[in-house]
């Protein structure tokens, strides 16, 4: 249930990333000074709290989906390898999001 | 004195008006194993007579008493009232429409299951005697035959709650696989011609709550994914 709930918040998190991206695109590539610009908002706390999340959600959707294809294709299908495989991405995901703090 | 239950029950008589509420009863606890139907019988039976819910064989076999209990599906009968965080909110079957009190209306929950026919349908000339099976064949339907349609799994599907007109639910999916994973039945690609649809079968999206409701520990979610399996292999 948790890991179902946050395959579909992560899903929507990384979508709502790509406008960001794209404007983070535009703005580096229009000349040197927005280069500078963008790059000290993404050095600010809000872009990398920005980053960390979009991070966290990709690592996580990642690792989900392909938990959901291998069961999808019948591997892990019982109902302990089931709970099992979701208490394990969650717990990876949450140090991932542990070390990506550190990192940025 | 004997030590206390606190049971916070939904409540609510449409024939009467008014709204529905949570009715707090206290009942003493009767003994060691002691199941959570116990409690209500004691509270039908000395408490309060006009409390309403559905119970028959009392021993996880029937299926009439699935209830929202503490917020999880189960079945009264054979939830131990001991590991139950107090006081104890009894609700009926989530997304159901209350006839009364506990007691929810099933006829959709069963027209969705009989849409499955949901008997062996063979051409072949009966034999002398009856159809066999290997044992190979007859553990295929381990897991698939114990379902006994109470309705917790499909109640507690959200993909359910929301498409429940056209997407047939856990239990019922289960039931069709039982019939389908059947070496004596011949009705394979009829009832998967009925299954592949964008709603009736592709509305299940591994939320897994089903597998986590069941109250005889099935998996109808891999049920649903052998189905949809089953139409891939078809296909290729």
């Amino acid at each position: 249930m948790i890991a179902s709930l946050a395959h579909r918040a992560s899903g929507v998190v990384l979508v709502l990333f790509v406008p960001l991206y794209l404007w983070l695109l535009h703005g580096m590539t229009g000349s040197p000074d927005n280069f500078i610009q963008v790059q000290a908002w993404l050095h600010s706390g809000l872009g990398k709290l920005l980053l960390w999340l979009a991070g966290v959600a990709l690592f996580f959707h990642f690792c989900n989906g392909l938990r959901f294809l291998s069961i999808d294709a019948g591997w892990f299908e019982s109902r302990q390898l089931m709970r099992l495989s979701a208490r394990i991405i969650l717990a990876m995901t949450l140090l991932a999001a542990l070390l990506l703090g550190l990192l940025l | 004195m004997a030590e206390m239950i606190q049971l916070s029950v939904f409540r609510y008589d449409p024939e009467k008006g008014g709204k529905p509420f949570m009715q707090a009863y206290e009942v003493p606890v009767s003994g060691p194993g002691m199941k959570l139907l116990d409690a209500l019988n004691y509270i039908k039976w000395q408490l309060d007579g006009t409390l309403t819910y559905r119970r028959s064989c009392g021993e996880g076999v029937c299926g009439s008493d699935g209830l929202n209990i503490n917020g999880i599906n189960g079945l009264a009968c054979i939830t131990p009232i001991a590991g139950l965080k107090q006081p104890i909110h009894v609700r009926p079957l989530p997304s159901m429409e209350v006839i009364r009190d506990l007691v929810v209306d099933m006829d959709h929950f069963f027209d969705q299951y009989r849409q499955i026919q949901p008997w062996l349908q063979a051409v072949t000339p009966m034999p002398e005697h009856e159809r066999l099976q290997s044992p190979a064949q007859r553990a295929e339907l381990d897991g698939q035959y114990e379902c006994i349609l109470c309705g917790c799994c499909t109640t507690a599907c959200p993909s359910w709650w929301w498409n429940g007109d056209r997407f047939l639910g856990p239990a019922t999916l289960l039931q069709a696989n039982r019939w389908i994973v059947d070496s004596r039945d011949e009705a394979m690609g009829d009832r998967l011609d009925q299954l592949e649809d964008a709603f009736r079968l592709y509305r299940c999206h591994q939320i897994m709550n089903c597998m986590e409701a069941c109250p005889k520990e099935l998996n109808p979610t891999a049920a649903i994914d052998n189905i949809k399996r089953k139409i891939l292999a078809r296909k290729s």
